[in-house]
């Protein structure tokens, strides 16, 4: 445990020595591309300081260190408001999977290393217009074509597009057997001719998800990182990948105590709103609940250092805490009155009631929406029978549309 | 202290929880209901003969030395059998506060006979809707007032009791052997509540003022943590029952936990479940620390919630048999119902904690 805290300490002490010139901070009034550009900056000083690819295998220039070190890192950066988010996906699942299921070894580190370094980005292209809680509905199609493949077809709420160098993809190569079964993984060069990216207003105003349109995409088969149909599995594994992250119980909204502060300063019936028994039930309810969420995550923590695997309510994390961010941020926006109408879309979401609560609904749906996560908990933890499927063993060219 | 439990308290939860489940039944339990002062008795016998009375309180005086944690996990299983009687919490209580204000002589009186069993505790703070109150005054060494709905109050021997003096707080210790016990009809008789009536009764101060004041939320959030895990405890059952009987009922051609609706009331109950369990657990670990206070209240209404939560929906998943008697449920809706106003209510916990709250973000 000493280890890990000092691993903590010198972690936080690099943090604070860069803040000023990458926090949040620094990163006021920028433009996005400007934002991004100091991303890449700081990227590669992360990765001279030797906090990049912590857990990753040394062999492809990681530092070999384990989750944990990983996850207190992770949780340390998330309070400066580093300009990371560029890179969310990217080291996240496409360049392990990379790691992980890619043929070419040397290939494979020249990538890693400008991951790393922020000069290249990943993005992941699995979400489609008719496939998203049903991801192995997906249309998207790669025909076979000379000695490589051909894509047809698009793609929905893929993060960072945009600025993306190569992405990795899952589509139908055989529509005629049941639907986990036709899908083949491959990894795509986004600047490739064919590539059309669209970005998509979200409701709070920014754009950092996008449609991408495939029209006759060229690509050989040493794109190729699964069996041709066996594609399916190395989604999930991608999916998977990231099981050990850094976990916020203030579901990356801003924390419990910036809304007892703002208790403190509002009136309420000519008093301060912290006085109020409504106000205060609420943050009774959820400090009782965010304190027994991060209790999971510490005790995970402890379960990690001491070589065990955590149990599965960690998973209850996301579920949970972007929930309460929700209508908490909706309270403190009430709570201002009149006040609570002033809206900046540019504010920190950590920061900002206003940008936390228009946000949050994402949070709710994105990797993972309430729902799904809902029926994991109930079928993978409780045992209980899964969902009647009326798509079960039918051909995909044979299912309704 | 670490919420992550070693292999000693693993065993410790293992060991409670297999005897419990051998020797306590529902059927013992729904008698209790329509008595008064009557425990279930295997239940205390079995909680003296394994030593789970004296769990948390030093060897010096018969105890296992060992603390809050390994009590709460005894809890735990407790409360996933609707422990029989409520002198595990109680009786900690008074030793809690026997530990830390009393003298060497009333130490060495009573502890020992609180680690085996073989006195009971009761810790009489409430009056009313006031959950600690000090309407009972405290004049030269005697007591005069009433407590009310005192758990464990039919059987305890001796009393911890908020008073005042004047209008300056006193925490003081009387034997109430003598002292006019009225049982309540409750809807959970097993709790054995009392209100306790005190006219000239001789008492010993423990601590005045401030000192007194700290030391009676400290006693009363000490027992909130044990409660909290008997609470956690109950809601896992609940949880547990709620799914088996999901997997094992059919409607419309299936089992119905194939329902969503059923299926995602489950989870939710999941959630609960974890959120309190690792709640009481931290609070446990805390004992000794600055921020007890806050985790104690933070985890009684995270375990409160819980179980009131866990009660509400297994029923339902039970439909009409869930409201029968014979099925039992409702020993749970009522254990959860007593559990959380016994150690103080949901207002109070929340009272407590946003103080603090407040206090922090100065």
């Amino acid at each position: 445990m000493n280890d890990i805290e000092a691993y903590r300490r010198k972690a936080r002490n690099w943090l604070e020595s860069v803040a000023p010139r990458y926090g949040r901070s620094a990163r006021e009034g920028l433009s996005e591309k400007e934002d991004l550009a100091l991303g890449r900056a700081y990227l590669k000083e992360r990765h001279a300081a030797g906090y990049a690819g912590i857990n990753w295998p040394v062999d492809y220039g990681g530092q070999g260190l384990g989750h944990i070190e990983k996850v207190a890192f992770d949780t340390e950066e998330m309070q400066f408001g580093m300009p990371t988010a560029y890179f969310g996906i990217s080291l996240g699942m496409p360049v392990p999977v990379l790691m992980r299921f890619c043929e070419d070894k040397q290939w494979v580190r020249e990538r890693v290393l400008k991951a790393l370094t922020g000069e290249e980005i990943w993005c992941q292209l699995f979400s489609e217009p008719a496939a998203g809680s049903d991801l192995a509905g997906l249309r998207t199609r790669a025909e076979p074509d000379g000695n490589g493949w051909k894509i047809n077809g698009q793609k929905v709420w893929t993060s960072w597009a945009q600025c993306s160098d190569y992405g990795v993809i899952v589509v139908r190569t055989d529509p005629t057997v049941p639907k986990h079964k036709g899908l083949t993984y491959f990894w795509v060069d986004m600047k490739a001719p064919g590539v059309t990216v669209r970005p998509i207003k979200l409701a709070g105003g920014d754009s950092h998800v996008n449609e991408v349109f495939f029209d006759d995409v060229k690509i050989s088969d040493d794109h190729r990182m699964s069996p041709v149909g066996g594609g399916f599995a190395v989604a999930m594994a991608t999916l998977m990948i990231e099981r050990y992250v850094a976990t916020d119980s203030a579901g990356f909204g801003p924390h419990l105590d910036l809304f007892v502060d703002l208790a403190k300063e509002v009136q309420l019936n000519g008093r301060p709103a912290i006085e109020d028994g409504r106000i205060r039930q609420q943050i009774a309810r959820n400090y009782a609940m965010r304190s027994a969420l991060d209790a999971i995550t510490t005790r995970a923590m402890r379960m990690m250092q001491a070589g065990m695997e955590p149990g599965p309510e960690g998973s209850l994390n996301k579920l949970v805490s972007v929930r309460s961010r929700q209508k908490l941020s909706e309270l403190a926006i009430d709570l201002q009155g009149a006040g609570g109408l002033a809206f900046d879309a540019r504010a920190p979401v950590k920061q900002d009631w206003g940008v936390s609560w228009i946000n949050a609904p994402t949070g709710r749906i994105a990797g993972g929406a309430d729902e799904m996560l809902l029926n994991t908990i109930a079928e993978k933890i409780l045992g209980l029978p899964q969902d009647h499927r009326p798509d079960k063993g039918v051909p995909f060219n044979q299912i309704p549309a | 202290m670490s919420i992550l439990y070693d292999e000693g308290q693993l065993a410790i939860a293992a060991e409670s929880r297999r005897i419990l489940e051998a020797r306590v039944s529902t059927e013992a339990l729904l008698p209790l209901l329509e008595v008064q002062d009557r425990i279930h008795d295997p239940f205390w016998d079995l909680a003296r003969e394994q030593g789970w009375t004296g769990v948390a309180l030093p060897e010096r005086y018969g105890g296992l030395g060992l603390g809050l944690t390994e009590l709460g996990l005894i809890a735990l299983q407790a409360g996933r059998s609707l422990s029989g009687a409520p002198f595990l919490t109680a009786s900690y209580g008074a030793a809690r506060a026997l530990l830390d204000h009393g003298s060497d002589a009333l130490k060495n009186e009573w502890l020992p006979q609180f680690a085996s069993g073989a006195a009971i505790g009761a810790v009489a703070f409430a009056e009313g809707q006031e959950v600690i109150g000090q309407g009972v005054t405290f004049d030269r060494g005697s007591l005069s007032g009433k407590k009310s709905a005192v758990a464990g109050g039919t059987r305890a021997d001796v009393a911890i009791v908020t008073a005042s003096d004047g209008g300056e707080a006193v925490l003081a210790l009387a034997p109430i052997t003598g002292s006019r016990r009225d049982a309540l009809e409750s809807f959970d008789n097993s709790r054995c509540y009392a209100d306790i009536g005190f006219s000239g009764t001789p008492a010993v101060e423990l601590a005045r003022g401030a000192a007194a004041e700290k030391a009676a939320l400290h006693i009363l959030a000490a027992q909130s943590v044990v409660a909290a895990h008997e609470q956690a405890g109950g809601a896992e059952r609940l949880l547990e029952i709620g799914r088996d009987y999901a997997l094992t009922r059919r409607a419309f051609g299936q089992p119905i936990g194939g329902f969503q609706s059923v299926k995602h009331r489950l989870a939710e109950m999941y959630a609960q479940v974890e959120l309190s369990r690792a709640g009481a657990a931290h609070a446990a670990s805390r004992e000794d620390e600055a921020d007890f206070i806050i985790a104690a209240a933070a985890a009684r209404i995270q375990a409160t919630e819980a179980y009131d939560g866990c009660a509400r929906d297994c029923v339902q998943i039970h439909g009409g048999i869930g409201v029968t008697w014979e099925a039992g449920l409702h020993l749970h809706m009522r254990r959860a119902r007593s559990l959380a106003i016994e150690q103080g209510n949901l207002f109070f916990w929340e009272d407590v904690l946003v103080d603090r709250l407040r206090e922090q973000r100065r």
